[in-house]
């Protein structure tokens, strides 16, 4: 059974497409790199799964439950709010650009969500909490605010607060775009961390070292469509179409 | 110095009109002008047209003409009020509009990424704005504030208009009673010190809010 199923995604901005009939299935476990250039879809495919966007027609289904599915006259017809909030709990998002609550210290980024919306013990909260600090190797860091972070340990706290949800499946989008060269390992090794514990993950990212070295599955996008999809062999050491070689030779050839 | 002590009983009585439409207007325009700036930029477009148009009246048109227009205005079409409750119905209305619009800017300037993170999150509508977006939006909105509060302490004298005696008031009266400008030099002093404390409390307001970025 698949952890997350995207059927046929099609989305519009006004009248430019960026998707065009995308699908993606996802086993529990596995961890998914989406590779491409800019303007792809790659970003705003994965805005649309946890529901950051809305489609226009397609489905998605997260463990067995669907958030949207099309109608008999083919357009997105979504759940419930109720509904889409219980299924979107499931899943944790990290931003390219954290987006950690300024004014709020790291811990209580990290408590404010259970508290507020699992009601969870304030106690409890803050146990959890340390324990995700500690996990991400931020525990002395806790009672700090973000902007005295820098941008690899606020990123590390922004994914220790996506986790403090206890989702099953974490969503990445570009977490290491906005970070200087140097401080993305430790942002990556984070997530590699994760990837070794299980967790499903799908992750848009420019770091084709890491889709290489962590995905299970590397899937090129370009202009609003798959182009490839298949293990990192697969798709970064022997790509079997056009677009995705000249993309690949581009991006390799930066480093 | 005689004649100070002697004018001081009804300056301070003057003093404590001013004081009191001064704190009257603050506590209830700055609810209002939150709730007025929420709903000025809501996605129930009617509200928010209204909401447009109330601000353009209100900014649009002098806090004097708003006076006389409370208290004789509504008294031509038989609507009579006390002056002191014409008086507070109109700043209240007027400053309420000011602060809508502060409010608003500082609402509208909180990033998208903040909306996106608490929604990730779970946190509803409610939630979001009472813990992430107002509080951001308080530091923000203090110096524009801080401006506000400021013109609020000097526009209370304009109800003189409605003869109500007022601090500005009480001291012209004795100006023209005793033929001196002492009474105008004290109602000036008078003036300097609060808004001098209301420069000393938004300057440690915006201290207290300092601790992040």
């Amino acid at each position: 059974m698949y952890i997350l199923q995207a059927r046929d995604i099609h989305k519009k901005f006004d009248s430019l497409k960026v998707l065009k009939g995308v699908s993606l299935q996802v086993e529990k476990g596995e961890v998914i790199a989406i590779i491409g250039p800019s303007g792809s879809g790659k970003s705003t495919f994965l805005r649309c799964l946890n529901h950051l966007e809305t489609i226009d027609r397609g489905e998605i289904k997260i463990e067995g439950e669907f958030m949207v599915r099309n109608s008999p006259d083919g357009y997105a017809l979504y759940s419930t709010d109720k509904e889409i909030d219980q299924i979107r709990h499931k899943m944790g998002m990290v931003f390219q650009n954290f987006n950690l609550f300024p004014h709020k210290s790291v811990l209580k980024n990290l408590t404010m969500a259970p508290i507020l919306v699992k009601q969870a013990d304030k106690v409890e909260a803050e146990n959890k909490a340390w324990q995700l600090l500690e996990k991400v190797g931020l525990s002395d860091k806790a009672n700090n605010y973000p902007f005295e972070l820098s941008g690899g340990q606020q990123q590390r706290v922004a994914i220790a607060r996506a986790l403090s949800m206890e989702p099953d499946i974490m969503c990445f989008d570009e977490p290491t775009s906005a970070l200087d060269p140097e401080l993305t390992g430790e942002v990556l090794q984070v997530m590699k961390d994760l990837a070794l514990e299980h967790m499903t993950m799908i992750v848009v990212t420019h770091e084709i070292g890491f889709a290489r070295e962590v995905a299970n599955r590397v899937i090129f996008m370009d202009e609003g469509l798959i182009v490839e999809e298949g293990t990192a062999e697969q798709v970064i050491v022997n790509p079997y179409h056009e677009r995705t070689r000249a993309f690949l030779s581009k991006v390799l050839m930066a480093r | 110095m005689d004649y100070i002590l002697m004018l001081l009983p009804s300056m301070l009585k003057g003093l404590s009109v001013t004081l009191k439409l001064f704190f009257l207007t603050l506590m209830v325009a700055l609810p209002v002008g939150i709730l007025m700036g929420m709903a000025r930029i809501s996605k129930f477009k009617p509200l928010k047209w209204f909401m447009e148009f109330y601000v353009w009246l209100f900014r649009g048109t002098p806090l004097l003409l708003q006076l006389l227009f409370m208290y004789f205005g509504l008294m031509t079409i038989g609507i009579r009020l006390e002056r002191e409750i014409a008086a507070y119905l109109a700043f209240v209305l007027n400053y309420s509009a000011y602060l809508a619009e502060i409010f608003r800017a500082g609402i509208q300037s909180i990033d998208r990424g903040q909306y996106e993170a608490a929604d990730v999150l779970g946190l509803n509508r409610f939630q979001t704005m009472k813990n992430i977006v107002l509080p951001q939006v308080f530091k923000l909105v203090l110096p524009p504030m801080g401006n506000e509060v400021i013109n609020l302490v000097k526009d209370t004298a304009l109800i003189y208009v409605l003869a109500i005696s007022e601090l500005s008031r009480v001291a012209r009266t004795h100006v023209m009673r005793d033929d001196t400008f002492v009474p105008f030099i004290i109602a000036a002093i008078f003036y300097l010190f609060m808004t001098g404390t209301v420069q000393q409390f938004f300057k440690w307001l915006e201290s207290r809010f300092d601790y992040y970025r």
